[in-house]
């Protein structure tokens, strides 16, 4: 139900944000000198950006809710129908690099916290913390860069390192691993020293199973919320990830919307992006409750 | 006291980003906007970090873009430190419906990702470097504001500010005397940490070209015009991605040590 307000309040924001501080969507096609007065006039009326501003909204927001999220400024097309056809590009790419990231993250948080005092470790928190300060545009130059030189001295990899998906996800994934790597580093930090642990090493549970079963388990939690909210960034992260491997998709949708002031796709973009981040959050708090039987007992 | 190496060196790089912004016109001799040798020549004698695709000296539109990046996004990181300071200490100070009017919205904005709530700005009110600066400075708001609301709330819980309610100081009174001289240290501490994110979001914003013109010695648009020549020129888009790259680590580990000798 919280959730509902938010993603409407979302959902209007990006109405108001676009209306109240772009005053006139319509005006810049004048300035531009891409339209007469008279058809501007006429391209006000059709859009219906003649009527009050609250008139406005609820249009829009009844068009939202049937999935009708107006036409393009510049093509005529239906907003909803430009966004179905860039969406599965970006879905799979975004899947693609949560999967890594999830698995980065896991990995480089385990290390840490395993290998504490050893080299590895600590290399493992470096790399954690390196991940979350580069920026993906950098990150993205680089893999380019070292791909380029392995497929020099090794065509072969281009089979499978293809650049289309798997290395956009790659650079995708490791912007987002660092995060989760701290989560869990976190986590298990905790666990690792609580009585329990100490109770299954005296039953002569080995080291693994103990890492990876008593004290992994616990730490969970905060890290599949994480994760949800990280699905949500990765959307952003999307955004960067496109440009830098030209690959079609939302997030250039965005950018060249933006540029061209084409507002209703800006609009329905990024709308889009805030059901996705709500959509996400619940799904994280069905997650923890299926992960954690101590919150299925409280309720 | 135990020598911190990176500390050393972060505040190293960022005191040669500053000498190097205010000397600029001394240390280079070439302009950032004129072509001074062969398109693509490589880093070596003559041209220390060598020529972009136009022939510009990629050395000095590196030193011109210290005075664009720092500068943008510390303007950005006041407008957000303002705007969010203020209404956290609204929030905080008047709790009741407007505390949780306000956090409301805060929360509602943070549903859309500060980049693309700030790419949004962008959409509203055209690209350009102005418009970028504003948009990052308006997309970090909520989530500040939200980390301000606590930190105030913290400091109004302390026993002097009970003590200055029974004298009968009034709200604002406690707000401007009390929460935010009290709350400063841990505000800057925030505040550094954002400053990391406008970073990162002004270069972001003007990597996807969002900043209008591409000639403007930026490094996160000579990020972007390097990508095209990625094979014959990789200079072009190394040299302004570490310097993007070495400004967020360095700021990001003072950061770390001020929360720390925060906390300590």
């Amino acid at each position: 139900m919280e959730g509902l307000l938010t993603a409407w309040a979302a959902v209007s924001l990006t109405f108001f944000a676009l209306r109240v501080v772009a005053g006139d969507p319509v005006a810049s096609l004048l300035s531009q000198g891409l339209a007469s007065p008279e058809q501007v006039e006429s391209l006000r009326r059709s859009l219906g950006l003649d009527a009050p501003l609250l008139i406005q909204y609820l249009q829009f927001l009844r068009g939202f809710l049937r999935g009708d999220l107006g036409t393009s400024l510049y093509t005529s097309r239906p907003v909803s129908v430009v966004i179905a056809e860039q969406l599965p590009a970006t879905i799979t790419l975004a899947l693609a690099g949560l999967c890594l990231a999830l698995l980065f993250g896991l990995g480089l948080g385990v290390t840490a916290a395993w290998k504490e005092h050893s080299a590895a470790g600590r290399l493992a928190a470096r790399l954690a913390g390196l991940a979350t300060a580069l920026p993906v545009a950098f990150t993205g130059v680089i893999g380019l860069l070292l791909y380029r030189y392995i497929l020099q001295w090794f065509p072969s990899v281009g089979f499978i390192a293809s650049r289309r998906l798997f290395l956009p996800a790659l650079v995708l994934g490791f912007s987002s691993a660092g995060a989760i790597a701290r989560v869990v580093q976190a986590g298990l930090f905790e666990s690792m020293r609580s009585p329990y642990m100490l109770a299954a090493r005296a039953r002569g549970i080995g080291r693994g199973v103990r890492l990876l079963w008593h004290a992994l388990r616990p730490a969970l939690p905060p890290a599949t919320s994480l994760s949800a909210l990280e699905a949500a960034y990765l959307f952003a992260g999307t955004v960067v990830t496109e440009t830098v491997f030209s690959r079609p998709g939302l997030g250039r949708l965005l950018v060249s919307s933006i540029l061209q002031g084409d507002y209703p796709i800006a609009q329905g973009v990024v709308a889009l992006a805030a059901l996705f981040y709500t959509a996400s959050h619940i799904i994280a708090d069905i997650l923890a409750f299926l992960i954690d039987p101590r919150l299925r007992k409280a309720t | 006291m135990r020598r911190d190496v990176p500390a050393l060196l972060s505040a190293g790089w960022l005191l040669a980003v500053c000498i190097v912004s205010i000397t600029a016109p001394m240390i280079s001799n070439s302009s950032p906007y004129q072509p001074v040798a062969e398109p693509l020549t490589p880093p070596g004698q003559h041209f220390m970090l060598g020529t972009d695709a136009l022939g510009r000296d990629v050395w000095t539109r590196l030193v011109y873009g210290a005075r664009i990046n720092p500068g943008a996004s510390l303007l950005a990181t006041a407008i957000t430190v303002t705007i969010g300071g203020l209404f956290g200490l609204i929030a905080a100070s008047i709790s009741g419906w407007l505390d949780r009017t306000i956090m409301w919205i805060a929360n509602a904005m943070l549903a859309i990702p500060g980049l693309l709530l700030a790419m949004l700005f962008v959409a509203a009110m055209g690209p350009g470097l102005p418009t970028v600066i504003l948009a990052i400075g308006f997309g970090g708001a909520p989530g500040f504001a939200r980390l301000a609301r606590t930190i105030f709330q913290q400091v109004r819980e302390r026993g002097y500010v009970t003590a200055a309610k029974a004298l009968g100081a009034g709200r604002s009174w406690v707000a401007l005397h009390h929460l935010l001289p009290n709350a400063q240290s841990q505000l800057l501490s925030l505040a550094t940490t954002h400053f990391a994110w406008a970073f990162m979001g002004t270069t972001t914003l003007t990597f996807l070209g969002l900043a209008g013109d591409p000639s403007i010695p930026e490094w996160g648009a000579m990020l972007n015009t390097g990508r095209a020549h990625l094979i014959d020129a990789p200079w072009l888009a190394l040299f302004p991605g570490l310097a993007i790259s070495l400004t967020i680590l360095a700021v990001q580990s003072l950061g770390a040590r001020l929360a720390n000798s925060e906390s300590n």
